[in-house]
């Protein structure tokens, strides 16, 4: 649950940058230095003020998508292991739907990576996966 | 499409992933990377195969195990088609957990991406075995 939360509170922190770090493998050098330096008592109202200054609901549903997909990918960790610990037909269900729309958000990833959101012609995401 | 990206590039080595030649150096984070996002496609491909295939073709999964069994291959040579077929599974998995550290906002200095990537490594090549073994 902890995780969890610190997982969405990453995610409404970066606000308008989700859309840029959708893939956030290598961070730029300040916002790895902000993740890592961050007091954690007042964080909360460091990330409220960066969510009130966005003024684009497009970076909510982003950020929003962000957290999704991490919490996805963590719940697909625990089905592999629920699945061959207990075989079930409602673990097969349940894997298959989580396993499917893993699958299909990797798979957007990496077209995104590579082609561009819509009316992008330079896909910044691939430019910041290779800032290093 | 190639000459379409790379009038995009501008000074920064967009093509890495595909050019080598044309950036100035590779790293193992680089190459994890692509390998990370290779193994994802073709493991999604493998599912949508697997899945497709369970649709159209005749039988079941039991028969098939009953036809490869039957063909008397050599354990040698069944248990490194297992590995080749698990290989891609737990590096995506073991390379996923590094990318969930990252998210967290652990393990980002470079050594330390260094460290994690070759664990990662050493823990493909252990598990994928054990696996095979099974």
């Amino acid at each position: 649950m902890a995780v969890l939360w610190r997982l969405s509170a990453l995610c409404s922190a970066q606000g308008s940058r989700a859309l840029l770090l959708q893939t956030p493998v290598f961070r730029p050098a300040h916002i790895s230095a902000f993740l890592q330096d961050r007091p954690t008592p007042d964080w909360c109202g460091v990330q409220h003020i960066h969510l009130s200054l966005s003024h684009h609901s497009g970076s909510k549903t982003a950020c929003l998508h962000w957290t999704s997909e991490r919490v996805v990918s963590v719940l697909l960790l625990g089905r592999l292991l629920a699945a061959y610990l207990n075989p079930c037909s409602a673990m097969d269900y349940s894997l298959a739907a989580t396993l499917t729309l893993h699958g299909h958000w990797g798979f957007e990833q990496v077209v995104t990576m590579f082609i561009g959101t819509f009316g992008r012609k330079l896909p910044r995401q691939g430019f910041w996966q290779f800032q290093f | 499409m190639a000459a379409l990206l790379l009038r995009h590039v501008g000074p920064h080595c967009l093509r890495a992933h595909f050019s080598p030649q044309l950036c100035i150096r590779k790293s193992l984070p680089m190459a994890m990377s692509i390998c990370h996002r290779g193994t994802g496609i073709a493991l999604s491909a493998g599912v949508s195969l697997f899945g497709m295939s369970a649709l159209l073709l005749p039988g079941n999964f039991e028969s098939y195990l009953e036809l490869v069994k039957s063909l008397c291959l050599g354990p040698a040579l069944i248990h490194t088609a297992k590995f080749a077929l698990v290989f891609p599974l737990m590096y995506h998995t073991w390379n996923g957990i590094r990318h969930l550290m990252w998210d967290l906002g652990k393990g980002l200095k470079i050594p330390q991406l260094y460290q994690s990537g070759v664990a990662v490594l050493v823990l493909t090549v252990l598990s994928s075995m054990g696996l095979a073994a099974m």
